[in-house]
């Protein structure tokens, strides 16, 4: 079973388990009697990324990326908080603001995928316009409040600490139950991965590549508005610069679960569960352990690099696409 | 199959290398290992705290960690740090999380963001939180049930006044007057100012008129009047990026900015660019090292006032928080947690310049600070029964640069 082509076939994933495998048995022997306390710090840290992570996957199947999730995210807290709290900081108001955000969402999903090919630029360049637009609305946004962070009003989030950690657990297992659905069975998935293999290929085997594009971006919209809404229940408050960092943490989560960047066939949604939680793990193993500030992120860059060597597909010894 | 041979060699040896390094930096806080734990009993109960910088380095992050890992064997505590996020109160909840999973009995946080969950994190870890260079104004204008009546946050030491106790304008313009007694036959006579913008630090704009407002006062009874140009939101207000370089033009003919906003790296850089670090003189707030060289009479003399918080003013929470994990509270304790502006060393010529260079802010050197570990063991209310809350705040908001003299 163990052959040497077995090993050839999944070194990849091998490496991408080991990451995980050793973060975890550093968090089993650093959370000593905090155990049980420290996986719920997990569990709170990882929710919104592992969401942004399974939606990420989509557009990273097709070798594409979205730099503007973090921006969105910090328009769509605000505009949540303003919205409920404008009605009174009622349940309804909550649910209102939500559908809103998730609007706005899909409609971002929609552009980035389709204006991209219409007016044949890079996808990226795309992200990068609603980026610098989602930017300015957040500034603008807290300007108008006169503060530098705004509070919800209503209570969405369950006084018992165990109630919430189920909660984002099913939160969790729901998405990634949807989104692995959604990728290995359905067209979505197929398409998504055939883009990324050679999108020219696809295209000629009849799939309408433009059409699918835009779905798989509007569905990371809804894994971004759900993650918005996650994450303000987590700290109830919202700023100038909330979610900032996001887009390049989703890309590094994914990254150390072994999606290449250039998407294809290999793509698979365990890479986003995978490289979340290590990536999570490994910064709170650093803290637990208690590493000097000086080096935290020297090591993190470190083990950022070694599994980026071993992950990373090359082509004629040349980098991924 | 050998490429995937080799590349696991490399992982090998650069995780080998990776948990060196880990070693090296637990190791390296030997100052905070419980080995050494103080031998006297008034010491207090082994405890660890945390504390969480807004930034990983700069002066003041260096002192107060050799500030407080000095201090860890005779008050028989160790000290954790960790970095907070200037943007995301979910990554600082997720830090002070990691903190208290790591065993921490209390917290000093340089930072009020999200303070509320953080405070409602804490208490249902029954871990002590308290604040240190940061006036916790959102917390206070906005949740100050949640946050100051909470009994786990013991309060916050600020770096400078409370939003509503400002006196820095008036601080300011104390030191431009200093500065044309010493310069009398050359005085600053028409100056411009400099500020975050009034949603982020609404202080600053408060601190600013505050200045015009000293300026005018003064004006109305001097022979050589001064000149305060108003504020331009065009160009005064920098929007946390280096000061735009037609500021000069619209305050033509200025001998002085008065910044109010961290000036070493958002008004200096700029004038030295435009070529108006020599004929234009900077008082601003902050010290970020190597400002000397340019201070007072020394190089281009463009620094003519530099301001900070003593490092050793994060004695204030730390005491408090040692006291609530022994189970004691001073007799004059009051019931809500306060937020204590603290004074500043304010730097305004070669003498105060000398002398701050002596202490620990500057040289990282804990037999430089001003407090020895004895010193806090006895501001406690477990070590010392005499010891009383207004002696603590006191030492802590009165340190100025005459008591490095």
């Amino acid at each position: 079973m163990f052959s040497k082509a077995f090993f050839k076939k999944h070194v990849y994933d091998i490496a991408a388990y080991a990451g995980l495998t050793a973060t975890f048995i550093l968090f089993l022997i650093f959370s000593g009697e905090n155990l049980s306390y420290n996986v719920g710090t997990v569990l709170q840290a990882a929710s919104a990324y592992a969401i942004l992570s399974l939606g990420a996957v989509f557009v990273y199947s097709m070798g594409f990326m979205d730099v503007s999730i973090g921006q969105q995210i910090g328009v769509y807290s605000i505009l949540m908080i303003l919205i409920s709290n404008k009605m009174g900081g009622t349940i309804a108001g909550v649910i209102l603001s939500f559908v809103v955000i998730l609007a706005i969402a899909l409609v971002c999903g929609a552009f980035n995928g389709a204006v991209a090919v219409w007016l044949k630029l890079p996808s990226i360049v795309t992200s990068l316009f609603l980026m610098f637009f989602f930017t300015g609305a957040q500034l603008l946004l807290m300007e108008s409040t006169g503060n530098n962070t705004i509070s919800i009003e209503a209570s969405i989030k369950p006084s018992s600490r165990t109630a919430y950690n189920w909660i984002i657990l099913a939160a969790i297992v729901i998405v990634a139950l949807v989104v692995t659905f959604l990728f290995n069975y359905t067209k979505l998935g197929k398409y998504t991965k055939a883009i990324g293999a050679n999108e020219v290929v696809a295209a000629q085997s009849g799939i309408n590549t433009t059409r699918w594009k835009v779905i798989a971006y509007m569905t990371f919209g809804v894994c971004v508005a759900i993650a918005s809404f996650i994450m303000l229940m987590r700290t109830g408050t919202a700023g100038k610069g909330t979610g900032g960092g996001y887009a390049m943490d989703v890309m590094i989560c994914l990254i150390l679960g072994g999606m290449p960047l250039s998407g294809g066939m290999v793509s698979k949604v365990r890479s986003a569960l995978i490289g979340t939680f290590t990536y999570v793990l490994l910064t709170n193993d650093l803290t637990t352990m208690g590493v000097e500030l000086n080096y935290i992120n020297f090591v993190k860059a470190i083990i950022f690099i070694i599994i980026i060597l071993i992950t990373c597909r090359k082509n004629n010894g040349v980098l991924p696409r | 199959m050998k490429n995937a041979v080799k590349k696991f060699v490399a992982m090998m040896l650069a995780g080998v290398m990776s948990f060196s390094l880990m070693a090296c930096g637990s190791s390296g806080s030997g100052a905070a290992s419980s080995e050494g734990a103080a031998s006297s009993e008034k010491a207090g109960k082994n405890c660890t705290i945390g504390v969480a910088f807004y930034q990983d380095s700069g002066l003041a992050t260096t002192a107060a960690k050799a500030y407080l890992d000095n201090m860890s064997d005779t008050l028989n505590c160790k000290f954790k740090y960790t970095v907070l996020s200037q943007t995301d109160e979910g990554v600082n909840l997720t830090k002070i999380q990691e903190l208290i999973a790591s065993g921490v009995d209390g917290i000093i946080c340089t930072m009020d963001s999200g303070t509320a969950a953080i405070v409602q994190e804490c208490e249902a870890a029954d871990v002590y939180i308290g604040g240190y260079l940061c006036d916790y104004d959102i917390s206070y204008t906005q949740a100050y049930d949640a946050v100051f009546k909470n009994d786990h946050f013991v309060g916050t030491a600020i770096d400078g006044y409370a939003p509503d106790n400002v006196i820095v304008g008036k601080q300011m313009f104390e030191s431009l007057l200093e500065y044309n007694e010493r310069n009398a036959d050359a005085p600053i006579t028409h100056v411009s100012l400099a500020i975050f913008p009034v949603w982020a630090f609404p202080a600053q704009t408060l601190a600013a008129q505050q200045f015009i407002a000293e300026v005018d006062e003064y004006n109305k009874t001097a022979d050589v009047k001064i000149t305060c140009d108003p504020l331009n939101e065009e160009t005064d207000v920098l929007a946390f990026a280096p000061m735009d370089s037609t500021y000069f033009a619209k305050h033509e003919g200025i001998q002085a900015i008065m910044s109010f906003a961290a000036g070493t790296g958002f008004v200096y850089p700029v004038m030295v660019q435009t070529g108006n670090d020599k004929n234009i003189k900077l008082f601003t707030t902050g010290f970020d090292g190597g400002e000397e060289k340019n201070f007072g009479s020394a190089g281009t003399g463009t620094y003519q006032q530099n301001c900070v918080t003593a490092v050793e003013s994060i004695t204030y929470p730390l005491v408090l928080l040692l006291n609530k994990i022994n189970g004691v509270e001073f007799k004059d304790q009051p019931e809500d947690a306060e937020r204590v502006s603290c004074d500043q060393f304010i730097m305004n010529s070669d003498e105060d310049m000398t002398a701050f260079e002596k202490n620990i802010y500057f040289t990282a050197n804990a037999s430089d600070a001003l407090f020895t570990p004895e010193d806090v063991l006895n501001m406690t209310a477990y070590a010392n029964p005499d010891a009383t809350y207004e002696q603590l705040k006191k030492a802590c908001s009165t340190i100025t640069i005459d008591s490095l003299k």
